[in-house]
């Protein structure tokens, strides 16, 4: 026998692909949320403006809507939909409280700079049944940003201002820099919204959150240029394994 | 809006520090950013009464009290005899004209105004232009300066339709379309009401008299205007959030005071114009409502007192003051209540919601994503916009470039270019796909779930695959398992058109995933996610170097193999072993090695390259049995 015989080739390693990072950070989010009591709802990315605005309680003179804002579709039929709440709505049209619902996707608005881009991608989560109050909109919110970012991260809510929610915070994690860094919206579901979608607005209440994955994305891999998740460059894509 | 944090605290009973101050802005909601002394703030749009000085001023008299930092003009004024006429009182309900004429032309201002123009970064235009700046700055109201002497006919204010070029005080001409809110003499337009004056009427250093219109715009008659006709304007943001309806008057007397501490007033005349009043907002006191969307157990003392500070006016309801647009319900009580007391001290209460069993490694995307990322392939997402149309093609209004004016109907155009941009990044071997919705019109809008795949140049990096392609026979291996025949076609896409030198052929699949009831085999890969430490891609170009090893000693070949493989340095992009082969005759094993080169920083020349050659190869090529034909270890490499 030939000592060539013993010589054994190299081993081959089949590498595998990957997942894009957006999507596995959305599919992360998530489950996280499914853990929590949260299922996942589905709707169109080409919406009405009844379902995108009118029943989310966004005026006819929100600044959003403006052609500026918000791209439309079929000579002003359809919108682009901003955001995944509208998934929200026709989910709660079809179910009567409890309810806890998430919807994840994309969204599209009329931007496209360093830090914006034109459709980008949400989670939301909905939670409506009797009695639900800011205080425990802010007990979830606590424990999700401790999930995402563990336990000792120092978590700052503020007012701000949606249409759909009332009262609205924004939510600020402190960064190793010592920065604030902006995370989610949140608040308590506008009883008009909860009206609009049939629900006894006197007898339920609900909250409501909002996540930008590419965010959350950008922050959990250190990435810093929101536009990289979108250019398909291998060497940058094969990196998430 | 900017605002120097020496002009707020004159505004306020304490002084609190800027560290304070910025504090208590956030726990109201009001966010900014701090540079020196200014306050960038950047406040939310249901806010438009805190868009100045005395704005803020009420939100945060909880906390540091007010100051009564504005005096006004409290002398009796004559009513001013003007000619006006309001054709539109439902765009513009209240308004007020205030006409002063001063002794002389005033070039040196008082400390306040100059120093508010400079840390604010104004220019210095005129004393009326830059009082009503100050003013809007103090006060949030904005005005408009006529020159007087430019006003010699009847004065309108009219929502018309227009078709014309108007000259604006800033000097552009712009052309205005469709119904816009403006102000006429002579049936010219003067002003483009809520954002812009125009040249023919505008004030000048020289001006002494001046007709100042002070109103309340509907913002919905001014939304949008400033955008549309790419005018900058301060005063049109305010009038979008809406201005108080209650102020004009108060804020012209302020505006005649300030003219007062610069020059002497000749003549001071005022006419208001009302066509409604503002509406009286009042809620039900009703505290255990606003306890029940907290979740607080707060006393009815506690939360009236919030509000009385706000500026509410406590009787048997709730009444809302005039400035404060954004209150109409409990909620929105519940949220000033909770600005107050801070929403970080509302203790948190848990929900008892069930945890969901939520598995989707058997739904059929998780599957087929498990099948290609098995299998090497790489998931992309695209935007959906493209050229390309047929009549199922839907169509953007607005889009961002207006040749991509389309919805896509299919992935494979995106997939393509994402193809071409990676072989122009000098990838050999590609394999990607994207899962998404496609949207098409019929009767109705149609969306339709779907994958594309695509593969070109070599089957892989190893020895076994390097000399091989990727085609139509691999995807079908890959497929055919999982997936009914019929299904699935594969398709050959020519290079023709594509802006490509390289040869490799290119193939494409697109499944639509209704098509799919499940995949014939299951696929057991649960999905874990590792948020890896992202390194930056470099944007320097690759080097490649290719060795052929000749090993005679076959006690060296795994060694060999074994250090190639543990090849890892900054500058080596990848490195792998694409031959091998066993010489019967020779007795002698042949291997060769790909290293690409590649750095974050700078494009590498050769010489740093062959000496990181060198220093790689060098403890090979020093075993006996192990050489490089045509290269001498002796000699430096090149």
């Amino acid at each position: 026998m030939s000592n060539l015989d013993n010589i054994n080739p190299p081993v081959i390693i089949n590498e595998p692909g990957t997942l894009h990072p957006i999507n596995q950070t959305k599919d992360y989010l998530l489950k996280l949320l499914s853990e929590m009591g949260f299922t996942e709802v589905y709707g169109p990315e080409i919406e009405t403006e009844e379902f995108n605005f009118d029943m989310l309680n966004i005026k006819k003179s929100h600044p959003a809507r403006q052609m500026h804002d918000t791209f439309y579709a079929e000579s002003k039929k359809n919108v682009l939909r901003t955001h995944t709440s509208p998934v929200q709505i026709r989910s709660m049209l079809k179910s009567k409280p409890p309810i806890a619902f998430t919807s994840a996707g994309k969204v599209y608005r009329k931007d496209d700079d360093a830090t914006h881009l034109p459709m980008f991608h949400q989670v939301e989560g909905i939670y409506v049944d009797e009695n639900i109050t800011f205080a425990n909109l802010k007990d979830l919110i606590h424990k999700i940003l401790y999930e995402l970012f563990g336990n000792d991260v120092e978590i700052r809510f503020r007012p701000s201002y949606f249409p759909f929610t009332e009262p609205s915070a924004e939510v600020d994690i402190l960064s190793d820099s010592g920065k604030w860094l902006e995370i989610l919206g949140c608040g308590i579901v506008n009883p008009i919204v909860l009206d609009n979608c049939s629900i006894d607005s006197n007898k339920y209440s609900g909250l409501a959150f909002g996540l930008g994955v590419e965010r959350i994305a950008m922050l959990k891999y250190g990435v810093n240029d929101i536009r990289e998740f979108y250019k398909s460059n291998l060497d940058f894509l094969t990196q998430f394994k | 809006m900017k605002l120097a944090y020496k002009d707020l605290i004159k505004f306020l009973g304490e002084k609190p520090s800027r560290e304070l101050l910025s504090k208590r802005l956030f726990q109201l909601g009001h966010e900014h950013e701090i540079h020196g002394d200014i306050f960038d703030m950047e406040l939310t749009p249901n806010r438009g009464d805190c868009l100045s000085l005395n704005g803020l001023a009420r939100d945060l008299n909880v906390f540091f009290g007010r100051s009564e930092a504005v005096d006004i003009y409290e002398d009796i004024i004559d009513v001013l005899k003007i000619d006006f006429e309001n054709l539109a009182p439902s765009d513009c309900p209240k308004i007020s004209f205030l006409e002063i004429e001063i002794d002389k032309t005033i070039d040196d201002y008082k400390p306040y105004l100059e120093n508010y123009l400079s840390a604010i970064g104004n220019k210095k235009t005129n004393l009326f232009t830059d009082i009503s700046n100050y003013i809007s700055y103090e006060l949030g109201q904005p005005t408009h300066c006529f020159d007087r002497n430019a006003i010699n006919n009847k004065l309108v204010f009219e929502n018309k339709e227009c078709n014309s070029t108007f000259k604006t005080l800033l000097g552009s001409d712009v052309v205005l379309k469709d119904h816009n809110c403006v102000f006429t003499q002579n049936s010219e337009i003067i002003s483009l009401a809520g954002v812009m004056g125009g040249a023919s009427t505008a004030c000048s250093v020289k001006t002494r008299k001046v007709l100042i219109e002070c109103a309340y715009f509907n913002p919905e008659s001014i939304i949008g205007k400033s955008i549309k006709y790419n005018l900058i304007s301060d005063a049109a943001h305010r009038f979008e959030r809406g201005v108080d309806m209650e102020s004009q008057e108060m804020v012209l007397r302020r505006f005649a005071k300030v003219v007062q501490d610069h020059a002497e007033i000749k003549s001071i005349k005022l006419k208001s114009f009302r066509s409604s009043n503002s509406p009286k907002i009042s809620i039900p006191k009703n505290i255990s409502k606003i306890n029940k969307i907290l979740g607080t157990n707060l006393k009815e003392i506690e939360c009236l007192s919030c509000l009385r500070d706000l500026g509410f006016n406590i009787s048997n309801d709730i009444e809302v003051p005039s400035h404060r647009h954004d209150i109409r319900t409990n909620n929105d009580l519940a949220e000033e209540v909770a600005r107050v007391i801070g929403y970080n001290n509302i203790k948190n209460t848990p929900i008892n919601l069930k945890k969901i069993i939520d598995d989707k490694s058997g739904c059929k995307v998780t599957q087929l994503e498990s099948l290609l990322v098995n299998n090497g392939f790489s998931e992309v997402i695209n935007f959906p916009f493209t050229s390309k149309n047929d009549k199922r093609s839907i169509s953007i209004d607005n889009p961002l470039d207006s040749n991509r004016n389309y919805f896509r109907t299919s992935l494979m155009e995106s997939l393509v270019n994402n193809l071409l941009y990676n072989e122009r990044r000098q990838k050999d071997s590609i394999k990607l796909f994207e899962i998404s919705d496609i949207y098409s019109k019929g009767s109705e809008i149609n969306q339709q779930k779907k994958l594309g795949l695509i593969v070109s140049g070599r089957l892989g990096n190893n020895f076994n695959d390097f000399t091989k392609k990727l085609d139509k026979n691999y995807l079908n291996r890959i497929l055919d398992n999982y997936l009914s025949e019929g299904i699935f076609k594969i398709i050959e896409i020519s290079r023709n058109s594509l802006d490509t030198k390289k040869k490799d052929k290119i193939f494409y699949v697109e499944i639509s995933l209704d098509d799919i009831n499940a995949l014939e085999n299951q696929i057991n890969k649960e999905k874990t996610i590792n948020f890896i430490s992202y390194k930056p891609v470099s944007e320097y170009p690759s080097s490649t170097r290719d060795f052929s090893f000749s090993i005679d000693d076959m006690s060296k070949v795994h060694k060999v193999i074994n250090e190639l493989e543990k090849v890892s340095e900054n500058i080596i992009k990848n490195s792998y072993i694409f031959d091998f082969y066993k010489n019967e005759k020779t007795k002698i094993v042949k291997l060769g090695c790909r290293f690409i080169f590649q750095s974050n920083h700078k494009t590498l020349s050769d010489i740093e390259i062959n000496a990181k050659v060198q220093e790689i190869l060098n403890p090979l090529l020093i075993m006996d049995g192990v050489s490089i034909p045509g290269m001498d270890i002796n000699k430096p490499f090149k």
